[in-house]
């Protein structure tokens, strides 16, 4: 699902979205508090009026079994927010204060400090008017190690009870539905005790996410944790993996049994040039691009390339105008939605272990696969390298693509 | 190209000078057309090849959009230029996106409404600017791009210097001579073995720049010498063309260099005769804004047209208001304008909100008035009061979804008028139908908030919203025009209206003023300055060379 933080996606309009065959964006309750503030979203009738969208607010990307037609709004403390983007970010990690109370931090905006409880979060989300609503957790990030994991698992534990009754109180239990995020760092002792705690609410909430990754962990160490929440967690309640983006992660993920996902990547690498596509990301900024009167995909259905938006222009325009963030990120937006479209068709047809193969085939190709996607994958029963004698493997987080950032 | 372009003066009898309706139609030799553009009009203006702000789907929902003016200077940081290199019937049109069926293109050397200081022009070039510095652009060079691109229209090659000061005598005949020969060569045969052009016609719509700096007498020269008859030489130039005039399709004026050396001018006088500069005087009534620049501009015009019949088409790049823009109308008789304030606006989170004819009553939600009375021509939405307003972007106008009773027509732009889309890409099988074939509904408005939210996060989608709803402003304002013209008394109604319009809004532009300052503010707020940015634009390329590939 893309991210829409700020109430839109980067540099599209609702309208433009939704023709891109999306129905649910994410946004971030935390930003919407601080800005426009909960004042304003309350006069404009919640955040979908706001926003002027009237589809679902968090896509669920989601295996067709469990087909959500809900709406979410993820709100999420602070060091999970490293997918925002902007300056308000930088400057809260700094001032950001983790009390039994709540969050407290210094508004980026006027410098006055700012508490979110665990109650007052859930009740914003009440007032925006989300369906899918997220409590408050207390993350660390993935690279913390040592007592202060512990304190903050067992804190979010604390945390989702309160959640929890002031939602059950609240009276929109049965039109809201309130998710649990897992936490326990990267220690699999810690998410295990996360996980028996909150299976033991299960009866109380309506999904799981699995927080507390994609902050820089090793990937072989992600995935990990990844298949542990996944394979606990009880099967009637979907699950959301927070923060994780690269198509790759998309798909490994999904393979380990994950539902849902929310990703910046698409729109982020946009901005930056970065097309992706079936053959692996494209850097639009390369001067080898500058003649080129292809459009990033023939086959892709995007207005973009639809439209023949050739790469030369798309080169021409990159970083100087901000229609070229335009066309390259409903492409990109496009391309995640087919590849988490092509998943789920796959699934249906019971062909998923080939369309993984044929995917990282195509998108890895010669440069090599990366290591943790076949360790990951090997361990749900597929053999990326089956057939594939001759595939190159490589360690590390295998990104390689022509990137600029 | 060798399209035809036809323009019409409707009645076709008119005065020289005066006001006039109009209308354009485009054939091209594919057979592809455009429909019907009446006049007066104005064009989209471009930058990079793209109306800023828009992706192509916005640009195609934006019927505002029918004449986009390209300039052709960025391309020039690759030799030779990639449009030239594009296959296809409409090279310039495909390129940039831009639909045959729907789009006039005019290609013109340099962004007209820049106004930053650049080397002088040469004997045989003139001088461009890209993001890798200047470039030098021959007018031979110049022909064989637009023989490739194959513009709608061509803006001819001129020396137009960009001066602060007043002009030598002989500088300004230097600049006519260049310019007369430059627009000789890009009307003379073009070789057909090169082109494929079997017939021996100049195959191009040509706008040719009125030069002549601040002299009526230069002006009229320089105009003069495309309506003699040519002799020998210069005649077998341009065979068979017996006049220059004879293979031009209309008159561009560019206002930044004449603004610039009326100005200065007017300085050079006052320091003569030992007084101080004078400042745009304004009368107490608010209703007088023909000021002695006015008259100057309009003196100059109208030397520069006298030699001519009044058939053609006349334009003016570079107004600065739309006072200024009624104004041309009512005096000259200038048929189409581009007009960068309208995209200025969008880029400073301005949505604009007047009307012409001036509508009979303001409302609460309509801009605010200066001390002296004078309405601004939109909100500037940068500001904190407009964070809880929740009106739509313009009170002179309606949203589809809210149509009021009363005099207010519908903005049709995608921010007042928002459409849900007709068609959503089905990605997967599993999709929900539902969502798939929903039809398109017409959504409320976008309101003032939510793009006063949306400018303080940076989401570039404030941006779009206002362009496309500028552009929806300004068309309409256009529009107005055209139905007081068409009127009765259309002339006499016209000039009343003028008066009204220049009487009601705010000429001095406070509103954009303001929101000079919002905007420079927030992008301080935002850590990383403007000038950080314009930098990192002057480095891209380089970045981009050195990166492997
Ligand atoms: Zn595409
Ligand atoms: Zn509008």
């Amino acid at each position: 699902m893309p991210v829409a933080t700020q109430a839109a996606i980067k540099g599209l309009t609702p309208q433009q979205v939704e023709a891109l065959g999306i129905n649910l964006i994410l946004n971030n309750t935390y930003h919407l508090n601080l800005r426009p503030g909960m004042k304003i979203l309350k006069e404009a009738g919640g955040a979908h009026k706001f926003q002027g969208w009237r589809h679902n607010l968090l896509t669920v990307e989601t295996f067709p079994s469990i087909h959500l037609r809900l709406v979410c709004l993820v709100t999420r403390s602070i060091d999970s927010l490293q997918d925002s983007g902007g300056f308000q970010l930088v400057s809260l990690s700094k001032f950001t204060k983790i009390t039994e109370e709540g969050a407290l931090f210094a508004s980026p905006f006027d410098g006055e400090p700012t508490m979110l409880t665990p109650e007052e979060s859930i009740s914003i989300q009440h007032t925006i008017g989300a369906d899918i609503i997220m409590q408050l957790d207390d993350v660390v990030s993935s690279l913390t190690v040592g007592p202060r994991v512990a304190e903050a698992t067992q804190r979010t534990i604390r945390w989702l009870d309160r959640c929890i009754e002031t939602h059950q109180k609240s009276g929109k239990a049965d039109v809201q539905n309130l998710f649990a995020i897992v936490q326990g760092g990267l220690d699999p002792e810690l998410r295990d005790q996360c996980l028996e705690e909150m299976i033991k609410r299960k009866d109380r909430v309506a999904g799981y996410a699995i927080g507390g990754l994609s902050g820089g962990e090793e990937k072989d160490v992600f995935w990990r944790i990844i298949k542990q929440c996944a394979d606990k967690l009880p099967e009637d309640r979907p699950r959301y993996s927070m923060g994780i983006g690269f198509a790759e992660d998309l798909l490994v993920c999904v393979a380990l049994g994950v539902d849902m996902a929310d990703c910046v990547f698409p729109t982020r690498t946009a901005r930056f040039g970065v097309a992706l596509t079936l053959n692996g990301p494209i850097n639009l900024r390369l001067s080898k691009h500058e003649a080129d009167f292809r459009p990033i995909d023939e086959s892709c259905p995007c207005p973009t390339c639809v439209s023949g938006t050739s790469r030369a222009m798309l080169h021409h325009i990159m970083t100087l105008e901000t229609a070229a963030a335009h066309a390259v990120t409903q492409h990109n937006l496009v391309f995640q939605a087919r590849v988490m479209g092509g998943a789920r068709d796959a699934i249906i047809n019971g062909t998923f272990p080939q369309y993984l193969k044929d995917f990282f085939a195509n998108y890895f190709g010669d440069a090599g696969y990366p290591e943790w996607c076949v360790n990951a994958l090997r361990s749900v029963g597929v053999d990326l390298l089956d057939g594939a004698s001759q595939a190159k493997v490589v360690s590390g987080s295998g990104a390689k693509w022509e990137r600029v950032e | 190209m060798a399209s035809t372009f036809s323009f019409s003066i409707i009645p076709s009898e008119v005065a020289q000078f005066g006001p006039r309706l109009g209308s354009i139609s485009l054939c091209r030799r594919d057979g592809s057309s455009i429909p019907e553009i009446k006049t007066p009009s104005f064009m989209a203006g471009c930058s990079r090849g793209v109306v800023p702000h828009l992706s192509r789907d916005h640009v195609k929902s934006t019927a505002a959009i029918r004449w986009a003016n390209i300039p052709f200077e960025s391309f020039l940081e690759r030799l030779p230029p990639v449009p030239t290199l594009q296959p296809g019937p409409v090279p310039l049109h495909t390129f940039l996106g831009f639909q045959p069926d729907r789009h006039l293109l005019s290609l013109c050397a340099r962004e007209p409404s820049d106004e930053r200081e650049i080397p002088v022009n040469g004997k045989g070039f003139i001088s461009t600017l890209c993001v890798r510095g200047v470039r030098k652009l021959t007018p031979s060079a110049w022909k064989s791009y637009a023989l490739s691109c194959q513009p709608d229209i061509v803006v001819a090659l001129s020396d137009n210097p960009l001066s602060q000061s007043n002009q030598s005598q002989k500088r300004v005949t230097k600049s006519l001579e260049r310019s007369t020969a430059w627009l000789a060569n890009l009307l003379g045969p073009v070789s057909s073995a090169d082109h494929g052009y079997s017939d021996t016609s100049h195959p191009f719509n040509v706008l040719v720049n009125m030069v002549g700096g601040v002299e009526e007498r230069a002006r009229k020269a320089f105009a003069e010498a495309l309506v003699e008859t040519l002799y020998a030489k210069d005649q077998q130039q341009v065979h068979p063309l017996q006049r220059l005039d004879e293979g031009i399709t209309g008159y561009v004026f560019e206002f930044i260099p004449l603004l610039r050396s009326i100005r200065a001018r007017t300085v050079n006088n006052d320091r003569t005769n030992n007084t101080p500069p004078k400042i745009p005087p304004k009368s107490a009534d608010g209703v007088s804004l023909d000021n002695e620049e006015n008259q100057q501009l309009a003196a100059l015009l109208k030397a520069s047209l006298s030699p001519f019949p009044p058939t053609k088409v006349r334009v003016v790049y570079s107004c600065t208001s739309p006072h200024q823009i009624l104004r041309l109308i009512r005096d000259i008789g200038i048929d189409v304008f581009d007009a960068p304030f309208v995209h200025r606006a969008a880029d400073l989170g301005i949505a604009l909100d007047f009307r012409f004819p001036v509508p009979s009553t303001f409302s609460p939600s309509s801009p605010r008035t200066r001390e002296d009375g004078s309405r601004d021509l939109g909100h500037n939405l940068f500001n904190y009061a407009y964070a809880t307003d929740s009106s739509r972007l313009a009170s002179s106008f309606n949203a589809a979804a809210e149509p009021e009773k009363g005099e207010n027509p519908i903005c049709p732009c995608l921010a007042c008028s928002p459409i849900s889309p007709s068609s959503h890409l089905e990605l997967s099988s599993a999709e929900d139908q539902e969502f798939v074939k929903s039809p398109p509904v017409i959504q409320p408005p976008y309101r003032r908030a939510y793009i006063h939210h949306l400018l303080h996060t940076h989401e570039m989608s404030s941006h779009s919203l206002l362009a496309m709803h500028n552009l929806s402003v300004i068309d309409a304002f256009f529009d107005g025009i055209r139905q007081v013209l068409g009127g009765p008394d259309g002339d006499g109604q016209f000039i009343k209206e003028v008066e009204r319009f220049c009487a009601t809004y705010d000429e001095q532009l406070e509103v954009f003023r303001e929101a000079e300052v919002d905007w420079s503010r927030v992008e301080l707020e935002r850590g990383k300055g403007r000038l950080a940015r314009e930098k990192e634009k002057q480095t891209q390329n380089d970045t981009t060379s050195t990166v492997p590939s």
